[in-house]
C-alpha cells in the first residue's frame, strides 16, 4: 500500500531525506523512529504530496504521489501531532464535515457508529471540540479515517503529549484498523509504544533509514540499545 | 463540498459571540437610521406640501396687479423629496430645497438643510446610506478577515490538504457563507424600506424596480468587498495582518480615494467663485438688451427694427405695449446669458464627474455612491435637472406675464393691471425627475465599472484559492 523507491528530498543542498526505500503492506503498522530532524515528517509530507521529491518516487496503492496527488489522497487519512479540528463545531459536526468533503454520504447513525468505534464517549458526541483533550481529538481523527474508509493511515507523532492511558487506547485503535487491512505509517519517538503496536520498525537518522526490524523479532531492550547506538547517544552519555 | 463548507462556515460564524454582537449592532443602526430617515422624510414632505400650497395660494390671490410687478414679486419652485431618498439622501442636504423665480434673474436653490444645522453637522448624520456604504463593508471585513487565516492558525488546513478537496469549491463554500448573512441583512432592509414607502402617503411616486436596482448595486458593492477581504485572507498567514490589510483597503476605497477624487476634480476643473460668477453674468448682461432701459443702444436698435417691421413711425401706433415687448426681449437675452454661464458650470460638473469616473477604477465606492444617488434622485445631476426645469418655468412665466402686459395695454401705460383671475391661468410648476431607464443609461459607465469590479475581484479571489497552503 505504501512504497517508496530511493525517495530523496533536499533543501538548498541539505538532504532532509536520503534514498528512502520503504514498503508498508495491507494490515501492517510501520513505526518510524528517530530524533528530531531525522526525516520522519519529511517522509510523511512527501507521501501526502505536501512537498515534491527531489528524486525517487513515493507510491500509495501503486499510484505515484507526485503525479497523481489528488488521486492518492482518496486512500489516505492523516493524523498530525496536534490534530486540530473546528473548535466551534461538535465532534459529530466535525466528522460530518470531513467525511462530507471526502465525498462520503453518511447518515447520522453512521457517524455515531464511527465515533463509537473510535472510542469516543457518547456524551462527547454533541460537545464542541474546543472542550476536547488531545486524546479525544485524536479519536475524532480516527473516526474521520474510519468514515473515509481509508486504506492508508499516516500518523505524525500522534501519541506525543497523550497520557499513558490515552496513548494505550490509541494503540489499541490502530490495532483494530490494522485488522481491517489498513496500512499505517507512524512517525514517533515513543519506542515503547512502537514495540507494542508495530508490525515493522525503522530507525532513521540524518534522512536515512539506518535499521529496519520486524517488531516481533526484537525485544524492547534490544530495540532501545539499537536505537541509542544508531543515534550515537551512548557515546554522548558516556 | 461547497454546500458542506457553506453549512460549516455558517455555523461557525454564528456561534462566535463577537460576530453576533456586530451583526446585532449593524441591524440596530440600520433600523434606527431608517426610522430617523422616515421621520425626516415625512416632516420635509409635509413642509414641502404646506409651502407649495401656501405659495400658490398667494400667487393665485394677488388681486388686480401689473403683470411685471407680479414678475418681480416672484414665486417659488419647490424641490420635491423623492421616495428613495429614504435609502440614500445623497447631496440633498447641501443643494437647497427651493428656487425663487423672479424677473430678469436666475437664482440658485436656497434653504439647504445643512445651512440650518450647527457645526456639529460636520460629523455627519446617521442615515441608511452611511450604514450601507461604510458600516456594512466593515461588517464584511469583521466576518471574513480570518476566513482562511483561521484554517492556518488552527492547523485545520493541514487536515484539509490531506483530503482530496478541490480548493475553489471549498473557497466558494466560504464565500457563500459570508454572502448569505449580508444578503439577508440588506434584502430585509430594502424590503422594509419598500413596505414603508408603499404605505406612506404623499411620498411621490415610489417604484419597486428603482429600489430593486439600488439593491442590486449594493449587492455588487458588497460582493467586491467580500472578494477583496477573502482574497487577502487567502494570501496572508496571520489573521491580524489580514484584518489590518482589509481595513486599509476599506480606508483607501471608502475614505481616501473619494477625497482624492474630489480634490483632483476640484483642482483640475474648478467652479468659478460665486462672486466671479455674478461678475461674469453682469458683464454679459451689460453688453445686451436691458428690458428696463429704453435709452440703451440695444433698446434703440430693437425699437427701430420693430417700428420698421410693423411699418409705423411711433411706438404708440404699435398694436401692443412696446415696454412689455422690450422687457420680454430683455428676459430672453438674460435667459441666454444665464444659459451660457450655467452651461459652463454644467460642463465643469461633467468634467469633474469624468475625473470621478476615472478614479472609480480604483474604488468600488465611487460607482456605487453615484449609482445609489442617481437612482434615488438625490445626486447633482437630478438637482441640475430640477434647476433647469425651474429655469424653463421661470422663462415661461415671464413670457406669460409680459405677453399679457403687451397684449392688453399700449406703450407707456404702466398703470395696466391684470384681472384677479388671471394669475390662476399660470400652470403650477411640476417637476418629474428622470425615469429609471434614463438614469441607468446616463450611469452606464458607473454600472460598467462596478460590474468590472465585481468580475475582476471575483476572478482574483478564485485564482488565489486555486492552491492554498
Amino acid at each position: 500500500m505504501i512504497t517508496t523507491h530511493n525517495l530523496t528530498k533536499t533543501y538548498n543542498e541539505q538532504t532532509a531525506l536520503d534514498r528512502l526505500n520503504l514498503q508498508v503492506n495491507e494490515g501492517e503498522i510501520y513505526c518510524l523512529l528517530g530524533a528530531n530532524g531525522a526525516g520522519k515528517t519529511t517522509t510523511i509530507n512527501l507521501l501526502l504530496g505536501f512537498i515534491s521529491p527531489s528524486s525517487g518516487n513515493a507510491f500509495i496503492n501503486n499510484i505515484e504521489v507526485s503525479k497523481n496527488t489528488k488521486e492518492t489522497k482518496k486512500f489516505l487519512a492523516y493524523i498530525p501531532e496536534n490534530l486540530m479540528l473546528y473548535p466551534n463545531l461538535t465532534a459529530l459536526e466535525n466528522l460530518d464535515y470531513f467525511s462530507g468533503i471526502a465525498q462520503k454520504k453518511l447518515s447520522k447513525k453512521d457517524l455515531v457508529s464511527f465515533l463509537t468505534e473510535a472510542g469516543l464517549q457518547e456524551k462527547a458526541f454533541n460537545k464542541r471540540i474546543s472542550s476536547f483533550s488531545k486524546g479525544m481529538r485524536q479519536k475524532v481523527g480516527i473516526a474521520i479515517a474510519l468514515a473515509k474508509d481509508a486504506k492508508v493511515l499516516l500518523l505524525d507523532e500522534p501519541t506525543s503529549g497523550l497520557d499513558p492511558k490515552a496513548s494505550n487506547e490509541f494503540g489499541r485503535l490502530l490495532g483494530k484498523l490494522s485488522k481491517k487491512g489498513v496500512a499505517t505509517l507512524m512517525a514517533t519517538h515513543d519506542l515503547f509504544r512502537a514495540k507494542e503496536i508495530a508490525t515493522n520498525i525503522g530507525i532513521m537518522k540524518d534522512g536515512q533509514l539506518k535499521e529496519e526490524f520486524i517488531a516481533n523479532h526484537i525485544s524492547l531492550p534490544d530495540l532501545e540499545n539499537t536505537y541509542l547506538d544508531t543515534m550515537n547517544f551512548k557515546e554522548a552519555v558516556l | 463540498m461547497t454546500r458542506k463548507t457553506f453549512i460549516k462556515e455558517f455555523k461557525e460564524l454564528f456561534r462566535e459571540g463577537r460576530l453576533r454582537i456586530a451583526f446585532f449592532l449593524v441591524v440596530l443602526l440600520l433600523g434606527v437610521s431608517v426610522w430617523i430617515s422616515a421621520q425626516q422624510y415625512q416632516k420635509i414632505n409635509k413642509q414641502h406640501e404646506i409651502a407649495k400650497t401656501a405659495e400658490r395660494t398667494i400667487w393665485d390671490n394677488q388681486g388686480k396687479k401689473n403683470p411685471h410687478s407680479a414678475a418681480h414679486y416672484g414665486t417659488y419652485a419647490f424641490k420635491p423629496k423623492y421616495p428613495l431618498s429614504l435609502v440614500d439622501q445623497g447631496v440633498d442636504k447641501y443643494t437647497g430645497t427651493s428656487i425663487f423665480l423672479e424677473a430678469h434673474k436666475r437664482n440658485e436653490a436656497q434653504y439647504s438643510a445643512a445651512a440650518d444645522q450647527t457645526g456639529l453637522s460636520r460629523f455627519g448624520d446617521l442615515t441608511p446610506d452611511f450604514i450601507l456604504l461604510f458600516i456594512i463593508p466593515l461588517l464584511i471585513i469583521l466576518l471574513g478577515y480570518n476566513s482562511f487565516t483561521k484554517e492556518r492558525e488552527m492547523g485545520t488546513i493541514t487536515l484539509l490538504r490531506s483530503q482530496e478537496i478541490t480548493f475553489w469549491k471549498w473557497a466558494m463554500g466560504k464565500w457563500a457563507a459570508l454572502f448569505l448573512p449580508i444578503l439577508i441583512l440588506i434584502a430585509s432592509l430594502f424590503l422594509i424600506a419598500g413596505i414603508i414607502l408603499s404605505y406612506l402617503k404623499d411620498f411621490g411616486v415610489f417604484q419597486w424596480d428603482s429600489l430593486f436596482w439600488i439593491f442590486l448595486v449594493y449587492v455588487g458593492y458588497y460582493i467586491v468587498f467580500m472578494n477583496l477581504v477573502l482574497f487577502v485572507s487567502s494570501k496572508v498567514k496571520k489573521s491580524g495582518v489580514s484584518l489590518v490589510l482589509s481595513i486599509s483597503i476599506w480606508i483607501l476605497t471608502c475614505l481616501a480615494i473619494p477625497k482624492v477624487a474630489s480634490n483632483v476634480a476640484e483642482n483640475k476643473y474648478p467652479y468659478p467663485t460665486r462672486q466671479e460668477f455674478a461678475v461674469n453674468v453682469l458683464k454679459d448682461k451689460k453688453q445686451g438688451l436691458d428690458g428696463h432701459n429704453p435709452w440703451s443702444k440695444e433698446a434703440q436698435l430693437l425699437q427701430k427694427n420693430v417700428l420698421k417691421k410693423h411699418g409705423v413711425d411711433s411706438l404708440h401706433q404699435l398694436p401692443f405695449n412696446f415696454d412689455a415687448y422690450r422687457m420680454q426681449k430683455g428676459e430672453e437675452h438674460e435667459a441666454e446669458i444665464y444659459f451660457k454661464h450655467y452651461n459652463y458650470l454644467k460642463e465643469q460638473f461633467s468634467k469633474q464627474s469624468g475625473v470621478y469616473k476615472g478614479l472609480a477604477s480604483f474604488s468600488p465606492y465611487l460607482p456605487t455612491r453615484f449609482m445609489s444617488m442617481a437612482i434615488s434622485h438625490t445626486d447633482y445631476a437630478t438637482h441640475w435637472d430640477f434647476a433647469d426645469a425651474a429655469e424653463k418655468y421661470r422663462i415661461a412665466t415671464q413670457k406669460f406675464l409680459n405677453d399679457n402686459f403687451a397684449e392688453n395695454s399700449k406703450y407707456g401705460n404702466w398703470k395696466y393691471q391684470a384681472d384677479a383671475d388671471f394669475w390662476k391661468q399660470l400652470p403650477a410648476f411640476e417637476y418629474t425627475p428622470p425615469e429609471l431607464r434614463t438614469v441607468l443609461s446616463k450611469n452606464a459607465s458607473n454600472l460598467f465599472i462596478l460590474g468590472g469590479w465585481v468580475i475582476g475581484s471575483f476572478i482574483l479571489f478564485l485564482f488565489s484559492t486555486k492552491k492554498i497552503k
